[in-house]
């Protein structure tokens, strides 16, 4: 599609860049594009041909490979012009339900995110500046629930500050009644922290690691105190690694669904949640497909950022 | 104060750092509660009897629950189900994507770069949106209810993992070793297979850890397509949870996640060696 290629930072620093070494031949360019087409093939097929598909059918073109579920879906608006119908849309943005599912979507969202992405940071910081065992301990404390699957890890959530739970029985015993905070938002974004912390610390810890302790220490010997080394010299040169760790987890936690379904309320919750009643419970699948390109929407935007940080490390990189 | 490398090794006792350690052992204690505590309160229930309220222990302990499960019939076929996707899945996702890998990482072509991001797209789309979608064209292909759609659903949520990583593992290999091993003489295929496959094993092996526990953890889309035909452990626990004890659901949680503990300890020292975060870095 495009001829200037950026190579992998990873390459550049380790080694040659394919081509340079030796001549582009087009016989290995087109050996690399057919090894590479597979996956490819699949999510064409599986997920960029279904979306396609979808968003017709969200819009009321109900024929051909759309007809088996327009005819057991309920309620099915159908196109009365020849690009389809925003009558599906229409129904679910005037829908006080939708809007305010699509509320506390964005709020979990966002609130979850930074608060992962500061606790991520707070012991990647603590991991890179002091080190030593407690650094470590927090570490590994944090990667914990990469072990766990996501099911387990959400019951498990909901028990823990259920009415009979751990923190109402510690506090009933000193005569403190606390709230039950299961089937509220409160778990939701608990159990969205819990279980998106790994992969932010991994990712925000091995940015941090890879910034050079002699940037640090020359900062230092300019006079620069810790916050101030920290904020304009240690997160910026971890930078790109800090926006895809946001990223990923903001993605992750708009679209998800277990979490919320178990230990959320039943109504408001997040979209993944209705989304899934209103597909199998409701048997509304256009309004399910409205929901659905909305989470699109807003993950899209979030994703542009992804595709940004990355682009501008490969800029950098290849400047260097 | 800032800390300096001096400070560190000698630092005075001062009531700056008393209270400095202090935050940061509540701090720890607070993760340790976040983290650990709703894992250990659940591992307990498992063998609890009656448990009254707001005592901090059960009242008796039993492993009654443990015989309910290996009783059940269902919860049987779900191990099974979960045992049998899960292997298949890295297999065919193995296949599929570890060739693609090594072409992100060794050659340059066109494309390549709008491919890397259409892989990215997989992730980028909320997974619950994206088997709403394709449910649409699972009617009509006739893949509901079926191994194969299942099979699919799961590949899908594996291919980001199986070629990014081993891409970037791929990557890492130093072309020079490759072209020595050359110039002594090996042929292509020899120097893959004893140069450039064992020094990007760590890199394959994270795949295939974190593809496998994608497939044995996946429940939305499994739920979706699959129920109720197909039960794999992960689906069976949102109808375990509605309806049996609670006890009981503590011990097939303590059963599904064995095998995530056992091979993320196995794969541990490569994911937190940076595998999994060089993975994420595409360019």
């Amino acid at each position: 599609m495009t001829t200037t290629l950026h190579k992998p930072a990873e390459l550049q620093q380790t080694v040659p860049p394919a081509g340079v070494t030796r001549p582009k031949r087009l016989g290995q360019r087109a050996v690399g594009f057919f090894m590479a087409l597979p996956p490819i093939l699949l999510i064409a097929i599986f997920v960029g041909f279904p979306i396609v598909l979808a968003f017709g059918f969200s819009i009321g073109l109900t024929g051909g490979l759309n007809h088996t579920i327009a005819t057991i879906g309920q309620n099915v608006h159908e196109a009365d012009a020849w690009w389809g119908t925003l009558a599906a849309y229409q129904e679910m943005f005037t829908n006080k339900r939708f809007l305010g599912d699509l509320l506390v979507t964005v709020i979990v969202t966002l609130v979850s995110t930074a608060t992962v992405i500061f606790l991520a940071l707070g012991i990647g910081l603590y991991l890179k500046l002091k080190g030593g065992r407690m650094a470590r301990l927090l570490s590994g404390l944090a990667i914990v629930p990469l072990f766990i699957p996501v099911v387990i890890a959400s019951w498990a959530i909901l028990t823990f500050y259920s009415g009979t739970g751990f923190l109402r029985s510690v506090f009933a015993l000193f005569g403190v009644d606390f709230p039950v905070w299961a089937f509220t938002m409160v778990t939701v974004i608990i159990g969205s922290v819990w279980t998106s912390l790994p992969f932010a610390v991994l990712m925000v810890s091995s940015g941090l690691q890879s910034v050079p302790n002699a940037m640090i220490e020359a900062a230092r010997d300019a006079g620069a105190g810790s916050l101030r080394t920290i904020v304009s010299v240690i997160v910026p040169m971890a930078a790109v690694p800090i926006i895809i760790a946001t990223t990923f987890t903001a993605i992750g936690i708009v679209g998800s669904f277990t979490v919320p379904y178990f230990t959320g309320p039943n109504s408001p919750n997040m979209l993944g949640v209705d989304m899934s009643n209103y597909f199998s419970a409701f048997n509304q699948p256009q309004q399910s497909a409205v929901m659905a390109f909305t989470v699109f929407l807003i993950a899209s935007g979030i994703a542009a950022l992804y595709v940004w940080a990355n682009f501008r490390s490969a800029k950098e990189q290849g400047k260097a | 104060m800032a800390i300096t490398a001096a400070s560190r090794t000698r630092r005075p006792l001062t009531l700056d750092s008393i209270v400095r350690s202090a935050l940061v052992g509540l701090f720890v204690v607070l993760m340790v509660v976040f983290i650990l505590g709703p894992l250990l309160w659940l591992g307990v229930r498992a063998f609890a009897g009656n448990w009254t309220f707001p005592n901090l222990l059960p009242d008796d302990w039993t492993l009654r629950w443990w015989q309910v499960v290996v009783n059940d019939g269902a919860l049987g076929i779900a191990v099974q189900n979960s045992l049998f996707f899960a292997p298949l899945t890295v297999l065919v996702s193995a296949i599929i994507c570890l060739p693609a890998a090594y072409a992100f990482a060794r050659f340059d072509f066109p494309g390549r770069r709008f491919f890397l991001i259409s892989l990215f797209a997989t992730n980028a789309f909320p997974k619950m949106g994206l088997f709403v979608t394709l449910a649409a064209l699972f009617y009509a292909l006739n893949l509901m209810n079926t191994v194969l759609g299942i099979l699919v659903v799961h590949v899908l949520g594996t291919v980001v993992f199986m070629t990014w990583i081993p891409a970037a593992a791929f990557a890492a290999v130093p072309r020079n070793l490759e072209e020595a091993a050359r110039d002594a003489g090996a042929s292509k295929l020899r120097v893959f297979a004893s140069v450039t496959l064992p020094m990007a094993l760590p890199g394959i092996i994270v795949a295939a850890v974190m593809s496998f526990l994608a497939s044995f953890d996946e429940a939305q889309g499994t739920y979706l397509v699959g129920a109720p035909a197909f039960m794999t452990m992960p689906t069976q626990m949102y109808s375990l949870v509605l309806n049996y004890p609670t006890q009981v659901a503590a011990v097939f949680s303590i059963l599904l996640a064995i095998p995530s503990v056992a091979l993320m300890l196995a794969a541990h020292k490569h994911i937190l060696g940076g595998q999994l975060a060089e993975g994420f870095q595409i360019k």
